[in-house]
C-alpha cells in the first residue's frame, strides 16, 4: 500500500488513517465555512492531472496546507479529539512531503509548469478570501484533496 | 503553574514492540502522598510549525502509574517529542522530555504466533491478531527435496486461512512473518511448523 504520484513513490502512510482523522473533524471544520458559493480545489485544479504532473502538484498543495492552511489551527482547536486528529493528518502530510522528490530536469519544465499553473489557480482563489475564511474553507476541502490523492494510492 | 518543588520524573524511555508503544519513567516518590503524572506529545509537524503546541496523551493526562501506553497517540511515522511531569495536589514538577524523540519505525517486530492445523486434507493456518497495521507473509512447502516454496499474503486476522490441499502421506511445512505498511518493515520469519497427512487415499 503506497502512493505513486507519477515517478514519486510514498510508503509509510495509510490513506485510511488520513480519512479517519479527517472524518473526526469534518463536521466541526465544515460547519465554520460560511462561504458556500466558492470552491478552492475546483475542477480546473484537480481534473485530468497527468501522472507526471501529479508529483509536482501534490507537493505544492501539501506544502501550502502545512505552511498556510493549517497555521495556528492547533491554537484554535479547543476540542481534544480534534487536536489529536489534526495532529495525525498534519504529521502524515509531513511524511508525504518529505518523500516527494519531483525531478528538476529541464525536459520536465512543461510538466512542472502546468502543475504550477494549477496550483496558482488554487492559491489565487485562496487569497481572494479573508485569511481565516480561506483557511477554514481549504481545511474543509481536505476531503476533496484526499479523494483526488486516492487515485494515486495502490493497495 | 505551581512552583516546581516536586522533582521531575527521570529516566524516560519507550519500549515498543509490534507497534505497541509504552512510555515509562522512574516514579517520583513522596512518602504518604499520591503522585499523578501528565503526559503530552508533539509530532514533527507541531515541533516544526508550532513548537509551543503540546497535545495531552489520550490515556495519561493524568495517570497514577509510572508508565503510559502511547500507541494511540503515535499516528504517523515521524519523530515524536514526549514529555511527562508530576503533580501532587497543587504542586507541579518541571517537564521531563524524552531524548531522543521516538519514531515508530524503531519498533521491534517479532515473528507472529501461528496455529497450523489439518482439516481433513486441508492445510489451515490461524494467525495471531496483531491489529490492522499488520499483514502476514505465509510461506509453505511440501517437505521433500527440491520442493517449491509457495507464498501467500494474508490480511485477515485471527481467522483460519486455507493454504493447500495436501497429498496423503505427505508432510507440509509453514513459516510466517509480519509486514507493517506504515513503517515498511518485516519481522523475522517464525520457526517452521510441519504437519503430516496420514496415508489414506483421497476420497472420490
Amino acid at each position: 500500500q503506497e502512493f505513486q504520484f507519477g515517478p514519486c513513490r510514498v510508503e509509510g502512510v495509510v490513506l485510511q488513517e488520513l480519512w479517519e482523522a479527517f472524518w473526526a473533524m469534518k463536521d466541526i471544520v465544515q460547519a465554520k465555512d460560511n462561504i458556500t458559493n466558492v470552491r478552492l480545489l475546483r475542477k480546473e485544479v484537480l481534473q485530468n492531472v497527468s501522472n507526471a504532473e501529479s508529483c509536482y502538484l501534490i507537493r505544492a498543495l501539501l506544502k501550502f496546507y502545512l505552511n498556510t492552511v493549517f497555521k495556528n489551527y492547533q491554537d484554535k482547536a479547543a476540542d481534544f479529539r480534534v487536536r489529536k486528529s489534526f495532529s495525525t493528518l498534519a504529521n502524515n502530510f509531513v511524511v508525504i512531503v518529505s518523500k516527494l522528490q519531483p525531478s528538476q530536469e529541464n525536459e520536465m519544465f512543461s510538466v512542472s509548469d502546468s502543475a504550477r499553473r494549477r496550483f496558482l489557480l488554487f492559491q489565487r482563489a485562496f487569497k481572494q478570501l479573508d485569511i481565516e475564511a480561506a483557511q477554514t474553507k481549504a481545511f474543509g476541502e481536505v476531503d476533496i484533496l484526499l479523494t483526488w490523492m486516492e487515485k494515486f494510492y495502490q493497495l | 503553574d505551581g512552583v516546581a518543588i516536586l522533582p521531575a520524573p527521570q529516566n524516560l524511555s519507550v519500549q515498543s514492540t509490534n507497534m505497541k508503544h509504552l512510555l515509562t519513567w522512574s516514579p517520583v516518590m513522596v512518602p504518604g502522598e499520591i503522585i499523578y503524572y501528565f503526559v503530552e506529545y508533539q509530532g514533527e509537524y507541531e515541533s516544526l510549525y508550532m513548537s509551543h503546541v503540546w497535545i495531552p496523551s489520550s490515556w495519561c493526562s493524568p495517570t497514577k502509574g509510572p508508565e503510559c501506553d502511547i500507541t494511540d497517540d503515535i499516528t504517523a511515522t515521524v519523530p515524536y517529542n514526549l514529555r511527562v511531569r508530576a503533580t501532587q495536589g497543587s504542586e507541579t514538577s518541571a517537564w521531563s522530555t524524552l531524548k531522543p524523540p521516538f519514531n515508530r519505525n524503531s519498533t521491534i517486530l517479532t515473528p507472529p504466533g501461528m496455529d497450523v492445523t489439518k482439516d481433513g486434507f486441508h492445510l489451515v493456518i490461524k494467525l495471531e491478531d496483531l491489529g490492522s497495521q499488520f499483514e502476514f507473509l505465509v510461506a509453505y512447502w511440501r517437505r521433500e527435496p527440491g520442493a517449491k516454496e509457495h507464498v501467500k499474503v494474508v490480511r485477515s486476522r485471527g481467522i483460519p486461512v486455507h493454504l493447500e490441499t495436501m497429498e496423503p502421506g505427505a508432510a507440509y511445512c509453514v513459516k510466517v512473518q509480519t509486514f507493517v505498511k506504515a513503517i515498511g518493515r518485516h519481522s523475522p520469519f517464525s520457526q517452521a511448523e510441519c504437519v503430516k497427512v496420514q496415508g489414506e487415499t483421497l476420497p472420490l
